[in-house]
């Protein structure tokens, strides 16, 4: 066994000094040997594939790193505080573009990286970056500036019992009016195994959390947030209908209450076998797949979010990316780091090790790559990332704001209030955040 | 002090010259100001200066992310609040609504308990400290307890009131009963507090008016009405105190069940203050709410004081 293990291992260092040496002949990784650089971490499942393998990455350059990890909310706390400082040592850190990436750009603090990308003597010739997802790389752009690379990638997609729509022969849906039918058709037949009834659908209801799965909506009805010129389209007719869309499936065959669900209260629904359908982000699949506390596991399958009546898709394409401050005095050694942790190998052991839910296609098209995930899910979410659309947040700078009186909106619907006046006010709140937030 | 003992009964040409480093002779010297200086020191940077500083805050608009610095605008904060923002005129509201509602209730509820536990009964110690223990426990732990009662699928909430016919309720998702759902789980955490100081008080009664009382012949429901409560009024009035300014400042409970859902329907003064500065960054008009909130509680206690004054 030891000597097995000595074997392997002796492999292991052989196979890697054979590979950096055979990229090495053609790309220089130790360009920046002996720098130090800082990275900062969000406690995420893609932080907790790549950290294993961050010695390989000091072995391959000669760098040193610090990896820094902190709880999501620390997370972000520490790099505003960092970044507003202006005096940040960062040199590359973990970054969400949809919902801070405006607000970063404008206030100068990402180091844009498509000078470095196009740069031949800092990217190497194999790390292909049209192999990324399309919409993934448009994800990553704020102000028409690259911020990064992508690291992992959800879609709103829809979660659905198929057991139930199979006992029930109802069609899964593909369309906005499928999806109605298939909730008004299910909703109140037995579900669970001891033939309980349960929902036609189960969603996010709650004020501003719901605002990112309706943007599916709101995107497959043909709608925005904002039009082209920055006024905001909240209340044009394809987002009413999309707000009442919304509301309507919850408030008729959706739990009651459903103005208080946030992810995890939506999912503990679906996953306790009472919902036929649930349309939220596919990186919840471990918690729906989770035998310790799911009911439902194995039985759902995972399929695109429907499409619009004119054909729009509702995919959305929510990316986490590694940034890059503009304060950083390592910028080129910070890019050859992004560059290492998003190539091909990389990408390929987090998913086939994890089940992260990496970016680049041929990792997807790689049975052994998409093993670790349903394979419904590795299918629908390569190609929700190509037709999808980056927008699951308003572009906005007040993220949260206008999420907010947006999120009013989508509760008011749910009640079954005025929705066309709950979205004229949300479009005069919009504005008026815009205004206040983005005067230049 | 010691020296200008020592300077009256010795006179000075005697004295001898006093020996130490200049720090100790100081010590000597300013005993008073030397030993509190540090409690002051800490008080001022950790009390004082926040609250002069959110004062200063409230005059200015200032978006923590951006890189511009604080810009001053006087009252347009203030301006804001009063005549543009529906927000805040609703949290206004519903802040008052939460706190006349619980406290009402706790009062109540609090008083009759401690009238019972007064009474002498088999097992009386092992019921008051039965009584006390909501009081004990972590506010976010209760709340979420709570918030798994009140789940309109799985809760047991439905289930109790359909026990009498009523229901079922969607409860903290329904916009009018969110905020009564809400008092009632401070109600069940904070009762406690009024039982305990009522018993208190009610430990301290002379019991030389209720003699005369029975010799006058009176019932007990008039002692009750007469004797007890009057004389409980002072104790009762520092409970309702403590309650009101707690309940106007709510914040725990109400964040973690609702979060101020649904919708805006339960979003207290504080709830939205938080809101503001810790999720939107608009730190200047989140000190004046700061600061009207202050007004607030402090125009509650004053008023309470008064009246507790005035009366006796």
């Amino acid at each position: 066994m030891r000597i097995l293990r000595t074997f392997l291992s002796l492999g292991l260092v052989f196979g890697l000094a054979l590979a950096s040496s055979a990229q090495a002949a053609q790309f220089n990784w130790q360009q920046f040997k002996g720098t130090q650089l800082r990275v900062l971490l969000n406690k995420h499942p893609w932080q907790a594939g790549i950290e294993p393998h961050l010695k390989d990455f000091e072995a391959l350059t000669g760098m040193k790193l610090i990896a820094e990890v902190y709880p999501e909310d620390q997370f972000r706390a520490k790099t505003l505080v960092e970044l507003t400082s202006g005096a940040s040592s960062i040199d590359v850190f973990m970054t969400m573009p949809a919902q801070e990436g405006l607000k970063y750009m404008r206030a100068g603090w990402y180091q844009p990286v498509d000078e470095f990308l196009k740069d031949a003597s800092l990217t190497a010739p194999d790390y292909n970056w049209n192999d990324f997802l399309d919409k993934t790389r448009d994800a990553m752009v704020a102000e028409g500036k690259l911020i990064g690379p992508p690291i992992q990638v959800e879609n709103v997609a829809l979660m659905y019992r198929k057991d139930v729509f199979q006992k029930y022969n109802v069609k899964v849906p593909t369309t906005l009016d499928e999806l109605e039918a298939a909730a008004k058709a299910l909703n109140g037949k037995a579900m669970t195994d001891d033939g309980q009834p349960g929902f036609g659908i189960v969603n996010r209801g709650k004020r501003a959390a719901a605002t990112s799965m309706f943007a599916g909506m709101l995107h497959a009805m043909g709608g925005t947030w904002l039009t082209p010129n920055r006024e905001p389209a909240i209340n044009s007719e394809e987002a009413i209908k999309a707000l009442d869309m919304w509301g309507r499936l919850l408030r008729l065959y959706g739990p009651p209450g459903s103005e208080n669900n946030h992810w995890y209260e939506a999912s503990s629904i679906f996953s306790q076998g009472k919902a036929a359908m649930y349309t939220d982000a596919n990186s919840l699949w471990p918690v729906i797949e989770d035998p310790q506390k799911s009911k439902v596991v194995g039985k759902v399958g995972y399929a695109l979010f429907p499409r619009g009546p004119k054909g729009h898709s509702g995919s959305t394409v929510a990316v986490w990316g590694l940034g890059m401050p503009k304060t950083s005095k390592n910028q080129k050694a910070a890019w050859l780091f992004m560059q290492w942790a998003t190539n091909h190998d990389q990408v390929f052991k987090v998913q086939s090790e994890k089940g992260v839910l990496g970016c680049r296609d041929s990792v997807w098209k790689d049975p052994k790559g998409k093993a670790k995930v349903p394979a419904d899910l590795a299918e629908s979410l390569a190609q929700g990332s190509k037709v999808g659309t980056p927008l699951w947040n308003p572009p906005v700078v007040a993220v949260a704001e206008v999420r907010d009186a947006v999120g009013a909106a989508i509760v008011t619907s749910i009640q079954g209030g005025d929705v066309r006046a709950a979205a004229n006010k949300a479009a005069a709140d919009m504005k008026r955040i815009m205004a206040e937030t983005e005067k230049k | 002090m010691a020296n200008e003992i020592r300077a009256q009964k010795i006179p000075a040409w005697v004295t001898p010259p006093r020996r130490g480093s200049a720090w100790s002779l100081f010590v000597e010297d300013h005993p008073v100001l030397v030993f509190t200086l540090p409690a002051v020191v800490v008080v001022f940077i950790l009390m004082v200066f926040p609250v002069f500083y959110t004062v200063y805050m409230s005059l200015h608009s200032w978006f923590a992310s951006s890189l511009t610095g604080p810009e001053f605008i006087g009252l347009q904060n203030f301006k804001r609040a009063f005549t543009q923002d529906e927000r805040f005129r609703n949290a206004i509201w519903l802040t008052l609504y939460f706190t006349v509602l619980a406290t009402a209730l706790q009062l109540v509820l609090g008083v009759s308990l401690a009238l019972l536990l007064n009474r002498p009964f088999r097992g009386k110690g092992f019921f008051r400290s039965i009584f006390l223990l909501p009081m004990v426990a972590t506010p976010v732990a209760i709340a979420l307890v709570w918030m798994m009662m009140y789940n309109p699928t799985l809760g047991v909430m439905n289930y109790l009131v359909g026990l009498v016919g009523l229901g079922p309720y969607t409860w903290v998702s329904d916009v009018h009963l969110v905020i009564p759902a809400l008092a009632v789980v401070d109600t069940w955490e904070w009762t406690p507090l009024i039982t305990l100081i009522t018993l208190a008080g009610l430990a301290t009664l002379p019991l030389e008016p209720y003699e005369s009382a029975l010799i006058d012949g009176a019932t007990p429901a008039q002692m009750f009405w007469r004797i007890t409560l009057p004389l409980l009024r002072p104790t009762i009035m520092v409970a309702l105190l403590f309650r009101s300014i707690d309940c106007l400042k709510t914040f725990d409970i109400i964040y973690v069940m609702t979060a101020g859902g649904p919708g805006f329907a339960s979003e207290t003064l504080n709830v939205y203050t938080f809101q503001v500065g810790l999720f939107y960054f608009h730190i200047g008009y989140a000190c004046s709410l700061l600061v009207i909130l202050f007004a607030l509680v402090l125009g509650v206690s004053l008023i309470l004081i008064k009246v507790r004054r005035g009366a006796w």
